[in-house]
């Protein structure tokens, strides 16, 4: 989604919103992923403003201050960004790939079965198809992604071929760059 | 080599020993504290798998800074980031795995024109702080609050400010952000329009 995405070019319009909207968003937020509730006061305080940064391609992106904490596509649900991801590492659940896939996860590509049920990796059995999931690299502890599962746990064991989980948002990407200024 | 997870996962062999689960981390404190390596802006882990180029600079920053990382608690071992001959070679030209290293714009030189107006009036035109990182429009509202006057960002990189500042200016740039030099600021003199 990010892959080339430029703030010069992709960016139409940055909006501050509206109370009402902002208790819609954090509502959805909260029930998507339970788990932030306690800690959503601390991310996001009632105080601060909240934009909206729209972009081509129906991509909308929350900020509050200078810090991008969720971004949707369409009717998509909000997904958080890598940075937020990083300090709350347990608002989604995690799915592991192997070393080889890595690389290939970094510049973008979506992740393949193989690379979700070779030794290396874990498969999270308890994850439905649809649900976003934070993707994690073997022998690392930070996420490297943030991606839509495709196919259920037990598909990607069987067919064990193409796309397991879609790949939305990763390390060194458009949205990883963006800057955003007050 | 100690394997913490040897006994509860049998079926499965372990590869790696620094794996470490999120249960059996020591307690922690959210929000996560994650160092980003100011060369390439992953997670210090994350920098082996960047291009020669980038990673040639991460190298240098680490080698810089390594005070840093101990005191921050990484394992300089774990984020080795030369090759291990066990590894496979890694593939070097071409292909969809390798990430494209982007170029790394190098600071420009601030250029000052002064551009006449009619016959004895001047605007002033300055290019080049963008290249610096530098927020335009909080620039041009600097310039027409402290030189009283009119000041506009009229392009890419570009603001004009109504009147001739032209010295005045390159104190002021120079003061206001450290990583401009007064070097780095050209005055053109007098340009056509």
């Amino acid at each position: 989604m990010f892959r080339k995405f430029d703030e010069n070019e992709n960016i139409s319009s940055t909006n501050q919103i509206k109370s009402s909207v902002q208790r819609q968003i954090r509502a959805a937020v909260i029930e998507q992923m339970p788990e932030i509730e306690s800690y959503l006061q601390e991310i996001w305080p009632k105080k601060e403003n909240a934009k909206i940064i729209k972009c081509h391609d129906h991509i909308e992106i929350l900020t509050v201050g200078n810090q991008t904490l969720f971004f949707k596509q369409r009717d998509s649900p909000w997904y958080p960004t890598l940075r937020l991801l990083h300090k709350y590492p347990f608002i989604l659940p995690r799915q592991q790939v192997d070393r080889g896939a890595i690389k290939f996860v970094l510049s973008g590509a979506n992740i393949m079965c193989p690379g979700l049920t070779s030794p290396g990796a874990k498969l999270n059995n308890d994850i439905g198809n649809n649900s976003v999931v934070a993707v994690h690299a073997e022998g690392k502890q930070t996420a490297l992604a943030i991606g839509l599962m495709k196919l259920s746990p037990e598909d990607i064991l069987k067919v064990n071929k193409g796309i397991g989980i879609e790949t939305i948002h990763y390390l060194n990407d458009g949205l990883w760059h963006l800057k955003v200024s007050r | 080599m100690s394997t913490e997870e040897g006994d509860i996962a049998p079926e499965k062999p372990k590869q790696d020993e620094d794996e470490i689960k999120p249960e059996e981390m020591k307690p922690v404190s959210y929000p996560v504290k994650v160092l980003y390596c100011p060369e390439c802006t992953l997670p210090l882990e994350y920098c082996e798998f960047m291009p020669e180029a980038t990673l040639q600079r991460c190298r240098v920053w680490r080698d810089n800074n390594q005070y840093l990382l101990e005191q921050e608690g990484f394992d300089l071992e774990a984020l080795n980031l030369e090759d291990t001959p066990g590894d496979k070679k890694r593939q070097k030209r071409g292909g969809r795995g390798n990430v494209k290293s982007k170029q790394k714009k190098e600071p420009d030189i601030v250029r000052i024109a002064r551009i006449p107006r009619g016959k004895r009036k001047f605007v002033t035109r300055v290019t080049g702080l963008a290249t610096f990182d530098i927020n335009l429009k909080k620039a041009s509202k600097q310039f027409s609050q402290k030189f009283s006057c009119g000041s506009s960002v009229s392009g890419d990189d570009e603001i004009i400010i109504q009147g001739d500042v032209t010295d005045d200016l390159i104190d002021l740039i120079s003061e206001t952000w450290n990583q401009i030099d007064e070097d780095h600021i050209e005055d053109l003199g007098e340009v056509k329009r």
